[in-house]
């Protein structure tokens, strides 16, 4: 599905959630909730239990829309930080994740699927993103994709990259201060 | 800790709303962020941005269709509709029974009656007149929390052009409050910042613009319709 593509009707849908318009919502449903259904089902990593989140998801969806400005934010960034957002505080409510494979390289952690949305892949904002994802540290790229692929904490991360806890807090926001540096070149 | 955990202020927000944009904080640190992210509409705005740097990784996350019973589940969940407004009232069929003209009267005398029945609130209403085929009725409620824009006539312009409303108050600059159609009313939500705006003497506009609105965030096409927000 290109979301790019249904852009506008995912704006003038979620305009219309705010209002209370239970349609509009399932405008939004059907346009993205495979996409935020993976995205969940990526972080959780059990089915029944993406299923629960996807549900919460739409429910803040329809509480949050009148807080969406499109003049901001893309509505698909929007939709996904709530997903991801949902499915962490799902993680942490309960204090586990199933993602705590050792990671050895950057080959452990979610390879770009070559097949995976090729409507956002050749996005211009994508193609930066990775350039300046290549440019860092290989711990550090690895560090943050674990991080926003799997949704583990820092302590999760620091026994996954068998290092000291306060090692990966500065791995990890050491990456972030170059990223955004590199991104705003 | 390390020498990045010394600093304090903007640079420390920086990276707190990068690390919940990301997701790696656990338990009441989460949760300290998310009140600050409430409270603060500046770091809010930190946070948005950094979920913008961030999104196109999810491009690499394959879609997976959810189980169809999932839908049925969110619409059990949801609050029942409100019944606030008739029905006949966002029926275009229903003006257009009377010819636009008439419409436009009785727009007016059913908002006299809709609105009679609110408490001590101040309505105001605006006809937002282009001349010939462009002519809307507005009306913003008593709390100034929405807006709500019926089409009295409006034809399109053949280009795939749509209407969007914009809020010009006393400063001049205008400020985009949603698209209009040109089949049924629409009931924009006016944010926090702009229902302040949104007074007596302030200007609506209707412009035309590309599908999905002006991409600037400022009118891009010609403005096909005005009128000024005035108490009912």
């Amino acid at each position: 599905m290109d979301l790019d593509a249904n852009r506008s009707l995912i704006v003038a849908a979620l305009a219309q959630i705010s209002v209370g318009d239970r349609a509009a919502l399932q405008t939004v449903y059907r346009l993205t909730s495979p996409k935020l259904f993976g995205v969940a089902l990526r972080i959780l990593g059990e089915r029944s239990e993406a299923e629960d989140v996807l549900q919460e998801i739409y429910l803040t969806v329809w509480r949050k829309a009148s807080a969406f400005d499109p003049t901001r934010a893309s509505p698909i960034t929007w939709l996904v930080a709530i997903a991801r957002n949902r499915a962490i505080d799902r993680l942490r409510a309960a204090g586990r994740n199933r993602r705590m494979e050792t990671i050895e390289t950057a080959t452990d952690v979610a390879d770009p699927a070559p097949g995976a949305d090729s409507a956002l892949e050749e996005d211009e904002a994508n193609a930066k993103l990775h350039v300046c994802l290549d440019a860092l540290a290989e711990r550090e790229r690895t560090a943050l994709r674990a991080a926003f692929f799997d949704g583990n904490t820092y302590e999760e991360l620091a026994a996954r990259m068998r290092v000291p806890l306060g090692t990966m807090k500065s791995t990890i926001r050491r990456a972030m201060i170059k990223l955004k540096a590199c991104l705003e070149q | 800790m390390s020498d990045t955990h010394d600093h304090s202020g903007p640079r420390e927000d920086e990276l707190v709303a990068a690390e919940y944009a990301l997701g790696v904080l656990s338990g009441a640190e989460r949760a300290a962020a998310e009140r600050r992210l409430a409270r603060e509409p500046a770091f809010a705005r930190l946070i948005s941005a950094w979920e913008e740097r961030l999104a196109p990784l999810a491009a690499e996350i394959d879609e997976v269709s959810p189980p169809p019973e999932v839908w049925g589940r969110i619409a059990t969940a949801l609050p029942p509709p409100s019944e606030t407004r008739p029905r006949l009232w966002s029926s275009l069929a229903f003006w257009r029974g009377f010819g636009f003209v008439s419409a436009f009267t009785a727009a007016c005398l059913a908002l006299v009656v809709y609105f009679g029945s609110f408490k001590g609130g101040e309505p105001l209403v605006a006809a937002i007149d282009g001349g010939g085929h462009h002519h809307f009725v507005a009306t913003v409620d008593d709390k100034r929390s929405t807006i709500a824009v019926m089409p009295a006539a409006f034809s399109d312009d053949g280009n795939g052009r749509v209407p969007e409303l914009w809020l010009i108050p006393s400063d001049g600059k205008p400020r985009p409050l949603g698209l209009l159609r040109a089949d049924h009313t629409v009931t924009l939500a006016l944010p926090a910042e702009l229902s302040k705006l949104a007074a007596r003497n302030s200007v609506l506009a209707v412009s035309l613009e590309p599908p999905g609105g002006s991409p600037t965030g400022r009118p891009t096409g010609p403005v096909i319709a005005s009128g000024k927000l005035e108490n009912l």
